[in-house]
């Protein structure tokens, strides 16, 4: 088990490790979270220092990432993922063929629809909580809110796992640039080191370009008289803290140096134009270039599918959005050689009503929805868990919140029972009692 | 388009008053509405066109079905029509003579025998998208439809010819989301065909040519949402030539807050359209939501508009001021209504519901 701290509470036992301990690979996820929330910051050196590329596990080394795309406000999983067309709950579109044989997914995402060999759909997840706020705390965490712990939200928990100490690119990118339901993420007791970089009012992060009132001569010169003191200094009295402090020094050269990344101007004109004129598009290209670069985990929020009224024309349009700039996005990430270490998954707070209100839309609904895992671990085409005629109810392979958790998890070869330690109390990554659905991975 | 009285109401009584009645229809603006019948729906009526000699109504569903309805039974049914079904929602219908032609989501047109219920022809490419809406010529010889392709045809009603295709309108929203085309009308003289699209733009163009005569803009009509939600909302939902064919009037919604509802007020717009004069703009902040179907009042004295949000509403308004004669909510959100012929009462469905509702306070007459 890891061992963490209460916040603020952090004792020198907890940061003890044996020569054995020290070689085994446990060694590696203890020294990582040893320096959990309030301890975290007082005693970056230990974590850091047992969290260098030396150490580092196998699961590092594979260098594997995550984007995230969130459908907030909750997407209809009849006009994607799972339709009923002629059911009195189906809507008016049909369902297509994919390339799948026997997948069939909604006509408004034919693009998609000819990428299966790519993607998983679970259609069977009763998260049960139909309200924006808890369905998201309790879809992004994998678990019930607690009162007594904060939990960290999954784009947290696979920069723990999966960042690299010596990365200079954040470990977790979260962009929300819509105002409705915006979310920033948490890393709760994994405490800030994890947290996201949120990007909501632009889409490049704000303070990190260097002062004008500094060349970049200036800059370079002073950053290179920094790091010879800090070797010399090093030479003689070598720590862990000091390790850690000239790894914050770099890790924020490298977050200056990174503002390239979301400058899709930096991309060809060609491939801007694949990715198409919307926002979502774009953000999909940054996705791209910052996965392509070492973030292991972005999270690009595409809202609001809230479609209390016209749903279907909102779908229409968000559909279109997102069967493209996904479908582009695939093919980028392929093309690159990124996909078979990239999992893209598609998920949001929860699906929509199959009943169709007077305003010919969806309300909230937990108990009979769709997500989709793609790439990285994924058994492509495959279509699991199902649900009744009317898409009323799961009556097939029924997941819930933790399960997807799990599955995500073991999707990037992480262990989903391992625990941290809160304190003295365990925590595993995905809650208890979830289990991954061994039929949509690899 | 008018339908016959349903002529089971008429008592002894009215029947007596039936030359004064005729006299004040004439004269008289609408001033109640009072729902004189109510029945179920087994879906939600999308479009409807009445029989050429019955007090028959055929409805669109969202089941895939046409019912024809039976307005003069007492307890009132709706029956399934037709041996076969489109294989979406049934967005358009209207009635040519015997014939009854429908449109559905699934891009096809079918002509049918009204009486029968015989499929006389099938079109399954009509379109490649949505077909919203169909309009009839007044001489019932043409048939123009709307699709979200973004296209207009005009048919031949009587083969089934497709006479012209026009794509004039943009096949994305200026923000590169997919548009739709929802709304066709023609004008009471035939000679001009009004179009409206999401983004709030009108095209009339000359029924026969094609060209275009008018471009008129509605963008109140159309909500962008560019920071909450980023999509949007609204469109053209509505057209009504007046009888004389110069004013044109447009329904649809204002401005919307939060475009997850249909929380903006019904708007109508009345243009003079060959000068592209808007010349009222009538907002209705107590029934809010999409105005789906408008139908001018025979001497254009009036007009009849209907729609709604999570509810209904059916409003008549004066046509000279823009002023409200007489409004109330609905039994159920409106998607169309037709006028009856005597222009004193009306028949309209909508979600799950159908209704036959009197707009003078003395009853119909047959």
């Amino acid at each position: 088990m890891n061992q963490l701290s209460q916040p603020g509470v952090c004792v020198p036992s907890h940061h003890a490790v044996t020569r054995r301990e020290f070689l085994s690979d446990r060694a590696v996820r203890l020294a990582g979270t040893a320096g959990i929330a309030g301890c975290f910051a007082a005693d970056m050196g230990q974590v850091h220092a047992l969290r260098s590329e030396e150490l580092a596990g196998e699961l590092k080394k594979q260098d594997k990432k995550v984007i995230l795309l969130w459908l907030a406000g909750g997407a209809s999983q009849l006009e994607t993922w799972d339709p009923k067309p002629g059911a009195k709950t189906g809507g008016p579109f049909r369902a297509i063929p994919t390339n799948s044989t026997g997948v069939h997914i909604s006509e408004l995402l034919p693009e998609l629809a000819q990428r299966m060999q790519h993607t998983a759909i679970i259609r069977s997840l009763n998260t049960k909580i139909a309200d924006h706020g808890r369905g998201a705390d309790l879809v992004e965490t994998g678990r019930m809110k607690d009162p007594g712990i904060l939990y960290p939200d999954l784009g947290a928990v696979v920069a723990r796992e999966l960042g690299r100490l010596e990365s200079k690119v954040p470990d977790y990118v979260s962009l929300y640039t819509s105002t409705e339901g915006r979310r920033k993420g948490t890393s709760g007791f994994l405490g800030a080191r994890y947290a996201p970089m949120f990007l909501s009012e632009s889409m490049i992060p704000p303070n990190i370009a260097r002062l004008a009132a500094i060349s970049a001569i200036d800059h370079n010169d002073r950053a290179a008289l920094r790091d010879a003191l800090g070797r010399r200094f090093t030479e003689a009295r070598r720590s862990a803290s000091v390790d850690s402090h000239n790894a914050a020094y770099q890790r924020v050269q490298g977050l200056m140096a990174s503002a390239d990344l979301f400058d899709i101007t930096k991309e060809p004109e060609e491939v801007q134009a694949r990715y198409g004129p919307t926002q979502f598009g774009h953000q999909c290209l940054i996705a791209r270039r910052l996965i392509e670069a070492g973030v292991p985990f972005v999270k690009v929020a595409r809202a609001w599918w809230d479609s209390h009224g016209q749903n279907f024309e909102t779908h229409q349009e968000l559909c279109a959005d997102l069967d493209h700039s996904m479908s582009v996005l695939l093919d980028d990430l392929e093309q690159r050689g990124l996909l078979k270490n990239t999992l893209v998954i598609t998920l949001g707070e929860f699906g929509r009503t199959p009943q169709i209100n007077a305003s010919l839309g969806r309300d909230h609904f937990a108990s009979a929805w769709s997500c989709s895992l793609s790439g990285l671990g994924i058994r492509g085409g495959a279509a699991y868990g199902k649900t009744d005629p009317e898409g009323q109810t799961v009556v097939e392979g029924e997941a819930s919140a933790g399960d997807l958790f799990a599955t995500i998890l073991s999707a990037l070869g992480i262990d989903y029972k391992h625990e941290y330690m809160v304190g003295a109390r365990p925590v595993p990554l995905a809650d208890f009692g979830s289990k991954p659905i061994a039929e949509v991975l690899t | 388009m008018t339908m016959e009285t349903p002529t089971d109401e008429i008592t002894t009584q009215d029947a007596a008053a039936t030359a004064p009645v005729a006299a004040e229809a004439a004269a008289v603006l609408p001033h109640v509405i009072k729902v004189r019948k109510d029945f179920a729906l087994p879906g939600i009526g999308f479009c409807m066109a009445s029989s050429q000699t019955q007090p028959m109504i055929y409805v669109g569903l969202s089941d895939f079905s046409i019912q024809k309805v039976d307005l003069s039974s007492e307890k009132i049914e709706p029956a399934a029509f037709g041996t076969i079904q489109h294989s979406s929602y049934v967005s358009g219908l209207v009635r040519c003579g015997a014939t009854l032609i429908s449109g559905a989501c699934d891009c096809s047109l079918i002509w049918w025998n009204s009486d029968s219920g015989d499929v006389i022809r099938r079109v399954s490419d009509a379109h490649a998208r949505w077909i919203r809406m169909l309009a009839v010529s007044p001489d019932q010889t043409r048939v123009a439809s709307v699709a979200d392709d973004m296209h207009t045809k005009l048919w031949d009603a009587a083969t089934g010819d497709c006479l012209a295709t026009w794509g004039d309108y943009e096949v994305k929203t200026p923000q590169g989301f997919p548009s739709m085309l929802y709304a066709v009308a023609f004008s009471a003289d035939g000679k001009w065909l009004a179009t409206g699209d999401r983004t709030g733009r009108i095209l009339v163009r000359d029924a026969m040519s094609g060209q275009i005569a008018a471009t008129l803009e509605t963008p109140v009509m159309y909500t962008w949402d560019p920071a909450a939600r980023r999509h949007s909302i609204g469109g053209i939902r509505s057209l009504a030539f007046s009888n004389d064919s110069r004013q044109l009037a447009v329904g649809g919604m204002g401005k919307v807050g939060n475009i997850d509802h249909l929380e903006g007020v019904s708007r109508i717009e009345i243009f003079n359209w060959q000068t592209a004069e808007r010349r009222l703009e009538i907002e209705d902040s107590k029934h809010k939501g999409l105005v789906e179907a408008l139908q001018f009042g025979p001497d254009d004295a009036f007009l009849i508009a209907a729609g709604g949000d999570n509810s209904g509403f059916i409003s008549v308004y004066n046509t000279a001021d823009g002023k409200l004669l007489v409004q109330d909510k609905a039994a159920m959100h409106v998607h169309d209504f037709e006028l009856h012929a005597d222009a004193r009462s009306l028949t309209a469905v909508g979600h799950h519901h159908g209704t036959v509702i009197d707009l003078f306070a003395t009853p119909a007459q047959g």
